[in-house]
């Protein structure tokens, strides 16, 4: 069957080096989102770093237990909340009088400059989305697919599913050339 | 023509991608390796766009423009194709990740990632 | 234009050409991730260093970590062959077409780094944005401003289409590991 298994094998080197360098991959991703304004950077790049970040941490220490500390609630969250502030930012413009996303309206209304706009939805949406969407990926395959598993188990008991080894109940036709 | 290559090295490794990235979705028949050509392919797209931005003067930036220096004179790469490839390459490990998800669902169902072998197996239900 | 740039077209060159030709699908998946790597630092010469940051993370790290994923759940063909046989009519039809692209398309094509390309020099596209960024929406980074000002209303479906994805991920693999 398959050369990999699903057993999570403890690296000392593995998990020093990240011990050490997670802290600054970290801070990196946040000062690249909240920097975007006046230096190359933004909620596309500090939202990848950051959710890189929290991958690296899965390799390092197991993905089950990085998965467990990491609460579904606060992904999901992360993700759909993204999207409802962005979406909500654009509507809150057209509140102001003007057009989806006008942010020249923050000048005419509050007298501040359109930079806090472009912040808030670089920050407040974009970010969020990308660094949740780019976790809740990695879980998901790494939790793979098992026909005989019945959907609408939690999180908890499909941890034991995966940790007992491979799924492989099709046999396996010819796949070696 | 050699000096024609040189100036345009962008564009030639461009098109080169392009030809590796169809050859691979042509002739592998792992589809895992053939998402790969995908991406490769992709990733030709946008270096075109990158290329199209760069300009190589002195002093030239990436485009971050000081708000003190003086309108015309700033020297700058043009970022308008910088943001489409910079959306897209987050789009594109997204759908990148729907095609694994995809793969390991097909896995799943017929235990074989070669595309002869599964053409067989759906022709025999 | 310089010895820097050629040496990394040919890394990039020599990488992409691996990934075609490996036989082995982790050695492809490695190789793939220098490649990208590789397209990341020609991205940062090429003055685009928000891409170069994007495409560094993602491309290199986050791809390649799915790939391995993918791999890990379903299969990795064994093999002793170091190399794919190569596919003739694919290499002729794919051969002809880049032939084509490099005698009739690329003559007509800017010199890399030219002030008269049209992306460039046009005083209506780029030079607009290059001398309104700062006194419309007050940042310097002109690629935030398109992103996120200029052209919000499009950046809003892009994210909707990551969110998109990222639930039909769900969906395929029949996951509620969200639950």
């Amino acid at each position: 069957m398959s050369d990999y298994d699903d057993t999570y094998t403890e690296s000392q080197v593995i998990m020093t080096a990240v011990k050490i360098i997670a802290p600054f991959t970290l801070t990196y991703g946040l000062f690249m989102t909240f920097h975007g304004g006046d230096a190359p950077g933004g909620g596309f790049q500090g939202g990848t770093i950051v959710g890189v970040t929290v991958l690296m941490l899965a390799f390092a220490f197991g993905i089950e237990p990085t998965r467990q500390w990491l609460k579904n609630s606060v992904l999901t969250g992360l993700v759909a909340g993204g999207v409802v502030i962005f979406g909500a930012i654009g509507l809150g413009m057209i509140a102001l009088g003007g057009d989806f996303l006008e942010f020249t309206m923050l000048k005419e209304v509050f007298h501040i400059k359109p930079k806090w706009g472009l912040e808030a939805v670089e920050i407040a949406g974009i970010s969020l989305i990308v660094s949740g969407v780019i976790i809740s990926l990695f879980f998901t395959m790494a939790a793979g697919f098992s026909p005989e598993r019945p959907s609408g188990t939690g999180g908890i008991s499909s941890a034991d599913n995966a940790a007992e080894g491979p799924d492989s109940p099709v046999a396996e036709v010819g796949d070696d050339d | 023509m050699i000096e024609l290559l040189m100036d345009r090295y962008t564009y030639v490794l461009m098109f080169v991608l392009l030809g590796l990235g169809i050859y691979m979705v042509i002739a592998s028949e792992n589809l895992v390796k053939k998402l790969i050509g995908v991406s490769l392919f992709q990733t030709a797209i946008f270096l075109f766009f990158i290329s199209m931005a760069y300009i190589d003067v002195e002093g030239a930036s990436a485009p971050i423009v000081p708000h003190h220096g003086e309108p015309g004179e700033v020297m700058v790469a043009s970022p308008l194709p910088q943001v489409i490839v910079l959306t897209a390459i987050v789009v594109g490990i997204a759908l990148t990740a729907v095609g694994l998800a995809l793969i390991i669902r097909i896995y799943a169902e017929y235990g074989t990632l070669r595309e002869d072998t599964l053409r067989e197996v759906r022709a025999d239900e | 234009m310089s010895l820097f740039a050629y040496s990394l077209v040919i890394f990039i060159l020599a990488t992409a050409v691996a990934t075609v030709l490996f036989r082995d699908v982790l050695s492809v998946i490695i190789v793939f991730g220098a490649y990208s790597l590789g397209m990341a630092i020609l991205y940062t010469f090429l003055l685009a260093p928000d891409v170069a940051m994007t495409e560094a993370a993602i491309g290199a790290g986050v791809t390649t970590l799915l790939l391995l994923l993918t791999i890990a759940r379903t299969t990795r063909p064994t093999t002793d062959a170091l190399r794919e046989r190569i596919h003739v009519p694919a290499v002729v039809v794919v051969g002809a077409f880049v032939l084509l692209l490099c005698t009739a398309v690329l003559p007509d094509m800017y010199p890399v780094g030219s002030t008269s390309t049209p992306v460039w020099s046009n005083p209506d596209v780029t030079q607009h944005y290059i001398t309104e960024t700062y006194e419309q929406t007050g940042v310097e980074n002109a690629v935030t401003s398109v992103l996120a000002a200029y052209r919000g209303f499009d950046t809003f479906g892009e994210a909707v289409v990551v969110f998109a994805a990222g639930v039909s991920t769900l969906l395929v693999l029949k996951r509620e590991v969200f639950a």
